[in-house]
């Protein structure tokens, strides 16, 4: 009988304040909150990765114990339709008091930054609303993109970027609970390669296991290879010979059938544009082009037509006579 | 009506959907309180109602019947089907509730509507039937799953020319065998279609001949597109472009993925190809600010760009006959739509399971996935998230 199948990054994340890495700080003060049973808004910041959502999770056990999935409700703002299917959620959840003797319920709203100022206005109301039944968590990675008035509302905790000593500190913890074999070469490579994103480094540490037994360095750039879109190089070939119906074919496939995000493939494409045969000034205008599809995708606007026109701009210097 | 004339009264008169018949029957033997309702799906016109209406005449139960559009509240849904549930009938031996339309139900004023319904399903003393043209529109996910789906495929043409050929008789009809062969191929698998256009041109008639089809506008709305593309690509005038598309009956949204598909057959030259994907890149910006602010006046420049944009992005016009294509993208997601319902709940549950976004899951997890495919363990903990 296998054992069962649990994602590293999942069955890793301290359960406790004292297995966060290297946010004392912040660490100390929520801890502070918790004692008290007490705690303001809260908006926590910081790269990918860093620990926000852990500790938003950490909080929740330790303020309502066991209770604590009824008396949290886990939103998304990237993946909610919109402000008023929030509203609608938080509304059903704040309409029941709190199971226990905390006198308030916590509702953590991840990727608060991915929401239009507009959205943010009406969190801000709802904030306001139900401030006497229930506090707000907020994660984001920039509180740059969190307008003022949210930010005067709630306590601003700073996660700081984790360099590749606390990396390395998790990895160890894994590399112990899995009793892997890996090389020293091959610790660094994780650390290198997951840029202080803890996620990252579970993630990466997880597959390279399943590629070899044995982790070296080169296991590990093979299993972060993964990650990313593999035909991106092709499709951008494809174009350059002027076959733009084959390359449109490939694209569609990568976004509508492989669910790839379509800023992920702008990315792509941009690292490929030095190695790629054709006059240096055009790859000064393609990267331009790059940067403003990216920023569209960013708006909202379709990924697919958007990039199908990045991928147009590519037949301009298509080689002649290659038709 | 013919439409309603010639509705079969009973099972034995209903030709077709043999598979789904059975699947009713089934579903209608295992019935007891509690148990899921029947969601009938199909295009319209393939017989969902009429089945119904059918089996419950047959058996002689009281058919209590609905249109969900016409639900507004929880209470309305409530009045009609609570009441019912409660008051025994005198003259039938039994009762079962009809809803039709339920992707009908529209979102915000029918607050409520889709929530009262699964109430009814899970108390209703009495077998519930649902009808839906598309049962895998999203604001209806939590109803699926309270029901057991029951698919109607498209009538075959020839059934359709029977179902014609004995309303002629009937009606004492003379007719030439290619009109009806004619109706029923473009009715597309819609029934009542079929017998409406029959109708309308036998109006005041002994005898039809295909002459008289001439009177029928068309129901394709693909024909009028394929028209507009043919204005909007030879043109070279601003407002001819603006204008081709303007009477065609279709979402912009739809429109510009018409336009999408067919640049790279008309046009040849790189530069035109890439002016007009940039013309058209430009008019999904502004559709995307439209829905971002609510900010409808935007409209017109979309419009503007994708038709006279796109249109104006040639050096000349192509004195070339081009077989303009549906566009692949609408294809392919209307075929693939119940696999990517699966995906999206799947991903639903992994975002939970995880605590990140499902773009999150998607970015960072899913790629490195793969690896674990063949691994028997991880086979598991994907079905289990699907059960």
């Amino acid at each position: 009988m296998a054992k069962e199948f649990e994602v590293w990054a999942e069955k890793y994340r301290p359960k406790t304040f004292d297995e966060i890495i290297n946010q004392e700080s912040v660490v100390e003060r929520v801890k502070a909150f918790a004692k008290s049973k007490n705690i303001p808004h809260m908006l926590f910041a910081g790269p990918p990765g860093t620990g926000k959502t852990t500790l938003a999770l950490v909080l929740a056990r330790e303020l309502y114990g066991e209770q604590w999935r009824q008396n949290v409700l886990q939103l998304n703002a990237s993946d909610e339709r919109g402000i008023d299917v929030i509203r609608g959620q938080v509304k059903e959840f704040a309409r029941t008091v709190a199971i226990g003797d905390v006198p308030f319920k916590l509702i953590i709203l991840d990727e608060a930054d991915a929401m239009t100022s507009d959205a943010q206005q009406a969190l801000r109301r709802m904030m306001e609303m139900y401030a006497s039944v229930s506090r707000f968590i907020l994660i984001c990675n920039y509180s740059s993109k969190i307008i003022e008035p949210i930010q005067s509302r709630c306590a601003v905790f700073r996660f700081k970027a984790l360099d590749d000593k606390h990396v390395e500190e998790f990895v160890d913890r894994i590399v112990k609970g899995e009793k892997l074999k890996i090389t020293e070469d091959g610790i660094k490579a994780v650390v290198r390669i997951s840029e202080g994103d803890l996620r990252k480094a579970a993630n990466i540490l997880q597959v390279a296991s399943a590629l070899k037994e044995k982790i070296t360095e080169d296991v590990v750039y093979e299993a972060a290879s993964l990650a990313k879109p593999q035909e991106v190089k092709q499709m951008l070939e494809l174009a350059l010979s002027g076959k733009f119906m084959e390359a449109r074919k490939m694209l569609e496939d990568m976004i509508i059938k492989k669910g790839l995000a379509g800023s992920d493939i702008v990315v792509e494409i941009h690292r490929q544009i030095p190695s790629l045969n054709i006059d240096d000034r055009a790859k000064v205008e393609l990267v331009e082009k790059c940067g403003e599809i990216d920023f569209r995708i960013s708006e909202g606007a379709n990924e697919l037509i958007q990039l199908e026109s990045l991928l147009a701009s590519f037949l301009l210097y298509a080689q002649k006579g290659k038709k | 009506m013919f439409a309603i004339k010639y509705r079969p009264k009973s099972l034995k008169d209903f030709v077709n959907q043999k598979e789904a018949l059975a699947k009713f029957l089934e579903w209608y033997k295992k019935w007891k309180p509690g148990s899921k309702a029947a969601l009938l799906y199909g295009k319209p016109g393939t017989g969902k109602t009429c089945l119904v209406e059918a089996f419950a005449n047959d058996k002689n139960l009281e058919l209590i019947q609905m249109n969900a559009s016409d639900i507004r509240s929880k209470k309305q849904i409530e009045e009609v089907f609570g009441h019912a549930s409660s008051v025994a009938s005198f003259f039938k031996k039994g009762r079962i509730f009809l809803i039709d339309e339920v992707d009908g139900i529209a979102g915000k004023e029918d607050a409520g509507g889709i929530s009262a319904i699964i109430e009814i399903i899970k108390e209703s003393k009495h077998p519930v039937v649902l009808t839906a043209n598309d049962p895998y529109d999203p604001k209806l996910r939590y109803l699926r799953l309270y029901c057991e789906l029951i698919p109607f495929g498209n009538i075959p043409v020839w059934d359709i020319e029977k179902k014609l050929k004995e309303i002629c008789e009937k009606e004492g009809i003379e007719y030439d065998k290619e009109v009806l062969h004619q109706l029923a191929k473009r009715s597309e698998g819609d029934l009542r279609a079929a017998i409406n256009d029959l109708e309308t041109i036998t109006r005041g008639k002994k005898k039809i001949t295909v002459k008289d089809l001439d009177v029928l506008g068309f129901r394709e709305r693909e024909k009028d597109m394929f028209e507009a593309l043919k204005i909007l690509f030879k043109t070279s005038s601003f407002n001819a472009a603006r204008l081709s598309v303007a009477d065609v009956d279709l979402e912009p949204e739809n429109v510009m993925w018409w336009i999408e598909e067919n640049i790279a057959n008309e046009y040849e030259k790189p530069e035109e190809i890439a002016r007009a994907y940039e013309a058209l890149a430009k008019a999904d910006l502004f559709k995307a600010r439209i829905i971002n602010r609510n900010y409808w006046k935007l409209m017109r420049y979309m419009n503007d760009l994708m038709t006279a944009g796109v249109s104006l992005a040639k050096n000349e016009m192509y004195r070339k006959f081009v077989k303009y294509q549906f566009p692949s993208k609408i294809r392919y997601l209307s075929s693939s739509k119940e696999e990517r319902e699966e995906e999206k709940e799947k991903l639903q549950k992994l975002s939970k399971l995880l605590n990140c976004s499902t773009k999150k899951v998607k970015k960072e997890f899913l790629p490195f996935f793969k690896v674990f495919e063949k691994d028997k363990s991880f086979q598991k903990f994907i079905e289990s998230l699907s059960g």
